[in-house]
């Protein structure tokens, strides 16, 4: 297992590497020179030669990579060229939100796709399971905004439930009725990815539950729950695992468009609004710590593997 | 050429189009034999018929301004009603299923033309399928939207090429996964060893022995390829980042329609369906493509 877990991290740091590469060699595609576009038309070319000089431009491109490299290992992602305050702080501020509707997704997600799942397993092509099909084939062909959209004219205009936009803290209110607001984002984003789950649950389940040791299961006089439950179940576990943690990605992806479609003050909309306003260091910052997020949820993905299937840490 | 060797070809180049002839004899098969695929393919001819002709039969101009009648619920005139300036939905959707169409073939080609010989390579060549596949999988490891919005940042100028790109380069990767452990499988197949006993040089084994036999995941791939870009290109219309706001696209539509989504909700509803009839579409045919072609494929894209 410590081999395992060793031959992993080494992955983990390389693939981290790659991703600062990625985003080191894509914010040199952009037009133009940093400088001047952080000074505005208005500055002297002596000017935007003093910032080159600080920044590091007028160095060999292997030196600002090295430099780059420094810079983001200790945490330096730069300034914002809107807000003109450190980028990592931005990142932080809209954290809270994000985290609480991907934790609020996630939910949905496990707890809507998993039962659809093995419930539509139990009985193959009986009513449940092609519902449940019908559900999942929609899930995946609808537009997470478009359901939002659908969802919020509904519950916040028609039936006037739920709020329609808008987040407050609850780390700082300290209210939870805050929670309230990210209901309908949350079932927005989470049902698409749901359907995948219960997707892949079903399939994995019907494929476990052909298995002999079912049979013998049963042929023990099992409580058929208990069969499905303690011997199928968990045997199916692993495609699941791994569909739920695709979902993580696609939830991250998923999260910038719900974002902006109830007006959450998260990062999801926070990439957008720098987007438009071409503010490369925090996008740039944005990337990195999403896909490093991606890298280490897929690091500890491989090692639940090796918990759920001991025979996996000897490939 | 000594002349055993061309009737040894000749009988195995039979073999290669065989999978070609297999699925053009199959495609009316195909088509008609689940109920579910046959009705996803009436949608997408449905479909290409609004995108060439749909400018023409429109009641009117997609960019026509009537502040008068504007946010009218659907009624006689304006049969799926209208928006904030008075435009009609009906008109606007019809128009946005060219511009949708259109960019999803030119993404999905795009795709296409950087994955498969990519993916080829790294397949053939283990050296170099090292390096690509990590790389492949760094870039997989941004989620798609927000490697599009940071490459349409990086691009510049929102606009129809720079969102073929921002969109193609995201999924390019992902063909070139496929291709990779497709090349991969067929390498060691017994018709790649018999044609490099026969002293097939490397460039013709890739163009005559592997490339053909990747059709079919190469087909279904790009179906998908094809749902999921012009879901994505809606979402960056959506967030008003993708092709310029004037040009009517069902994302843009649905970005402007958003404000007004509790007075006048069919603003998005319609350009919505389009949308999700279209990746439903696609979506189902994809998953018919890939039994019918390949059942070993399942679980690979």
């Amino acid at each position: 297992m410590l081999t395992f877990v060793a031959r992993r991290a080494v992955g983990l740091v390389v693939s981290t590497l790659l991703v600062i590469t990625i985003t080191f060699l894509l914010m040199q595609m952009i037009p133009g020179d940093p400088a001047s576009v952080m000074l505005g038309s208005n500055a002297t070319s002596e000017q935007i030669e003093r910032l080159r000089d600080t920044w590091g431009l007028n160095e060999p491109i292997y030196v600002q990579f090295v430099q780059y490299l420094v810079n983001f290992l200790q945490g330096n992602f730069g300034e914002s060229l809107f807000h003109r305050r450190p980028v990592l702080g931005i990142i932080g501020q809209r954290a809270e939100t994000s985290l609480w509707l991907g934790l609020a997704a996630l939910i949905i997600v496990v707890g809507l796709g998993i039962p659809a799942g093995v419930l539509a397993s139990v009985r193959p092509n009986g009513f449940l399971d092609n519902t449940m099909l019908l559900l999942a084939l929609a899930g995946a062909s609808i537009p997470s905004f478009w359901l939002g959209l659908l969802l919020m004219t509904l519950f916040a205009g028609r039936l006037g439930w739920l709020p329609s936009s808008g987040f407050t803290s609850i780390l700082e209110t300290g209210n939870l009725a805050n929670l309230k607001s990210l209901i309908l984002p949350a079932f927005s984003l989470g049902f698409v990815n749901a359907a995948l789950v219960a997707r892949t649950a079903r399939s994995s389940m019907l494929d476990v539950l052909q298995a002999d040791y079912i049979t013998t299961a049963r042929a023990k006089g099992l409580r058929e729950w208990t069969t499905i439950m303690k011997h199928a179940f968990r045997n199916a576990s692993i495609p699941i695992a791994t569909v739920i943690s695709f979902t993580f990605a696609s939830l991250l992806s998923g999260a910038v468009v719900t974002e902006n479609v109830f007006a959450l003050p998260g990062v999801g909309s926070l990439i957008v609004q720098s987007v438009l306003k071409r503010d490369y260091p925090v996008i740039q910052g944005i990337m990195f710590v999403v896909a490093v997020l991606y890298v280490v949820v897929n690091f500890f993905t491989d090692l639940s593997y090796a918990m759920l299937d001991p025979r996996i840490r000897y490939r | 050429m000594s002349r055993h060797r061309r009737d040894d070809l000749s009988i195995e180049e039979r073999d290669h189009l065989q999978p070609i002839r297999r699925a053009a004899r199959g495609l009316w098969q195909f088509a008609t034999r689940r109920r579910t695929t046959a009705a996803a393919m009436c949608l997408l001819v449905c479909l290409l018929f609004l995108a060439a002709f749909g400018p023409y039969i429109a009641p009117f101009a997609a960019d026509e301004l009537r502040v008068t009648e504007r946010l009218q619920s659907p009624n006689r005139t304006h049969l799926l009603g209208t928006d904030h300036f008075g435009r009609d939905i009906l008109s606007r959707t019809m128009s946005g299923t060219r511009i949708t169409l259109l960019l999803g073939v030119a993404i999905s080609a795009f795709a296409l033309c950087v994955g498969l010989p990519i993916g080829m390579l790294a397949g053939f060549f283990d050296r170099f399928g090292l390096v690509v596949m990590r790389v492949v999988d760094a870039i997989m490891a941004f989620p798609a939207i927000i490697l599009a919005l940071a490459l349409m940042a990086i691009l510049g100028k929102p606009g129809l090429l720079n969102v073929v790109l921002a969109v193609g380069l995201v999924w390019a990767p992902r063909m070139v996964r496929v291709v990779y452990s497709a090349t991969l499988a067929l390498r060691e197949s017994v018709f790649v060893e018999a044609a490099r006993a026969l002293g097939a040089s490397t460039a013709r084994i890739l163009l005559r022995h592997i490339a053909i036999n990747l059709i079919s995941p190469v087909i279904v791939q790009t179906t998908f390829t094809f749902a999921f870009s012009i879901m994505e290109v809606a979402a960056l219309n959506f967030l008003g980042v993708g092709i310029p706001p004037y040009v009517a696209s069902w994302g843009g539509m649905m970005n402007e329609g958003k404000t007004y989504v509790i007075r006048a909700p069919w603003i998005i509803l319609f350009p919505g369906l389009f949308l999700a009839t279209a990746v439903l579409s696609f979506n189902l045919v994809g998953d018919a493509l890939r039994d019918r072609l390949d059942p070993k494929l399942r679980g690979v894209t």
